[in-house]
């Protein structure tokens, strides 16, 4: 379990994040949303280790953040910036196999499965030979996602749990790779790890996080399903937005039209 | 049987050709790194064998080569003449030149790795001219006021102090370009131009204040060359190169993830302020060390880097050697030239690195104006 308590942190001087506490649990999306700015993004990168927190503490399974040296961590979480930009000719093979080197095994043979199965897993197959810098923003995250599943091929390794931490994973796909990559999240739920997401798309986010995290100028405004936290009230208490929360009849999945909103 | 054992090999290579193209269509390039590696061990002796062998005056390598095995009956003056024609004259300067040009090379892929960006080059970004700065300023005001230094370190005064130079710019340097962790190329390259600028100044005031003798000195040592190459100048420079070039096939893999960026580079496990810091003492001290013992030889560390990067692409584990072995073997192929093509005199090697290297660069520019990152 990744565990945050009472987490704030200062950027520039100013404090952005103010006590947020929050829980991640394996077998569990686990998605934070929020409008620009709110500090979702930088919640993630305190939960990744990258940025230090001034005050409350984060831990993950059982082990707190600060004690753990950059490859221990590397061993128990991948992270999915928002665009990763190369300045060097690297091939997509090449860019995927980076995130073999932190990975677990130094087996060639299970190591090429992993960067084949990683690629397959992302729809892109056919493009190891292509060279990164000549892919489109959307084909360029979604090669960076098969990087971080090389480093994290396994949901559970030595009976411990293991995190993937998104932020904004599906930001520049198209909608049948949204749904791919979100479907490809929550399979690593089910094979019994973590996923933390920054999540832009509350229609999706619905659709497929088991808990739901509003945040709002540094604060967690609500959390839990999210029937529970999208509702009327929360999307004009949170967004500033007035419009009408309505859910498919069947699965009970709330979804928001921007049709309905009064500004 | 000779001839099918031709033939067997012929097809071998044939087949080896056919998987790397194969292999290279499904982006793996690591059988090709290898096989370039391996054509280049091969270039870079055939080089250096060639270098000894030719020269203004005329002499004998295998009349010294039998002398060193001690089984020499030639006319004994030759030998001699021979013998420190090619043992005192030519060796040294291969070596020096071997040894500059892998530091020059592999100090590039550092600094290119480490800011993310092809175009970073100690030569280009004032490295160099801080590195120069230190030696002259130990070049001119001398044993009178670095007499410690001199005593402390005996002929290896000379690299500390370009060391010394390099070291404080490059981190001058860095904490200029970069903010939160992000390095910015164009306020790199600015601000490389502004120190060189300066350092440059500061090296004008003591050219000014030099006598006759330190300014001809200052002079052909800035021009940049390979001809005062000697067995003590190797003794001062080899050490500290042979250490910072052992230091970089640790950093492959760390540079290699910095690709990504910083933040990435950390999410998989590098300890990134450990190992920058590694990579710019190094950076500094390869580049220290070339300075002081041949002067400014500028685009080695920006052309090698950016050809084999075309070829082999730039995963450090392979750029690293390949770098090392191109560079060395350009830079006696440069100092062949120098020294050949206005025989007898000598033209300083940084004006023939200069003269191939600029142009290079600036199709460099032409060719790739939108992946520089700028």
């Amino acid at each position: 379990m990744i565990k945050v308590s009472n987490l704030s942190v200062r950027l520039g001087g100013r404090q952005v994040i103010h006590g947020v506490s929050l829980e991640a649990v394996p077998g569990a999306l686990t998605a934070i949303v929020g409008p620009n700015g709110c500090g979702k993004t930088t919640t993630l990168k305190a939960i990744s280790g990258e940025l230090p927190p001034e005050g409350g503490s984060i831990s993950i399974n059982g082990r707190n953040l600060m004690g753990l040296k950059p490859w221990e961590l590397a061993l128990k979480r991948g992270v999915l910036p928002q665009s990763t930009v190369i300045s060097f000719p690297f091939t997509v093979r090449e860019v995927v196999r980076l995130g073999l080197a932190s990975g677990a095994t130094s087996d060639a043979k299970a190591n090429d499965r992993i960067a084949a199965d990683a690629l397959e897993a992302v729809d892109l197959g056919g493009f190891a030979g292509r060279f990164y810098q000549e892919l489109s923003g959307g084909e360029q995250q979604r090669v960076q996602l098969a990087r971080v599943l090389c480093q994290i091929s396994d949901p559970v390794a030595d009976g411990e749990p293991r995190y993937l931490l998104l932020d904004e994973p599906v930001s520049s796909l198209d909608i049948r790779h949204q749904l791919t990559i979100m479907q490809l999240a929550r399979r690593f739920c089910e094979r019994g790890g973590g996923v933390i997401a920054v999540m832009h798309d509350l229609n999706l986010t619905a659709m497929f996080a088991d808990r739901m995290i509003m945040m709002k100028a540094g604060k967690i405004r609500a959390s839990g399903a999210p029937r529970d936290v999208l509702t009327d009230e929360t999307m004009e208490a949170v967004f500033g937005c007035r419009m009408q929360v309505s859910a498919m009849p069947a699965a009970g999945v709330p979804f928001v039209l921007p049709q309905t909103a009064t500004l | 049987m000779p001839r099918s054992e031709a033939l067997d090999r012929g097809m071998r290579l044939t087949a080896l050709a056919a998987d790397i193209r194969a292999e290279w269509r499904s982006g793996n390039r690591a059988r090709l790194a290898r096989v370039i590696i391996a054509l280049l061990v091969v270039f870079a002796a055939a080089t250096f064998v060639g270098s000894i062998m030719t020269g203004a005056a005329d002499a004998s390598l295998s009349n010294v080569v039998r002398w060193l095995l001690g089984t020499n009956d030639a006319d004994q003056v030759l030998t001699v003449r021979d013998r420190i024609i090619i043992l005192d004259i030519r060796l040294p300067r291969a070596v020096l030149g071997m040894l500059v040009g892998a530091s020059l090379a592999v100090s590039g892929v550092v600094m290119q790795g480490l800011f993310r960006n092809p175009l970073a080059d100690p030569g280009l970004v004032g490295v160099s001219s801080g590195a120069s700065l230190g030696a002259v300023l130990l070049i001119v005001l001398g044993s009178a006021v670095f007499g410690p230094l001199f005593a402390l370190f005996g002929f290896y005064a000379l690299p500390v102090a370009a060391f010394i130079g390099g070291l404080v710019t490059t981190l001058l340097l860095y904490r200029i370009a970069t903010r939160g962790g992000q390095t910015s190329v164009a306020t790199l390259l600015l601000a490389g131009i502004a120190l060189g600028a300066l350092t440059g100044a500061f090296t004008g005031v003591l050219i000014f204040m030099a006598d006759d003798k330190q300014l001809r000195d200052v002079t052909f040592w800035g021009l940049g060359s390979l001809a005062g190459a000697n067995w003590t100048k190797i003794a001062a420079a080899a050490p500290i190169i042979l250490l910072s070039l052992a230091v970089t096939p640790f950093l492959s893999r760390g540079l290699n993830a910095i690709t990504l960026g910083e933040a990435a580079a950390f999410h998989m496990g590098i300890p990134v302020q450990r190992m920058k810091n590694i990579a710019i003492v190094s950076v500094a001290a390869a580049t220290g060390a070339s300075v002081a013992v041949s002067g400014g030889i500028g685009f080695v560390g920006i052309v090698v880097p950016h050809l084999l990067r075309l070829v082999i692409g730039p995963d450090h584990r392979y750029l690293l050697p390949a770098s090392a072995l191109l560079g060395g073997t350009l830079l006696i192929l440069a100092d062949m030239i120098a020294r050949t093509i206005a025989s007898p005199a000598e033209l300083p090697i940084g004006i023939v690195t200069a003269f191939i290297g600029a142009p290079f660069f600036l199709w460099i520019l032409l060719r790739g104006r939108t992946n520089m990152g700028l």
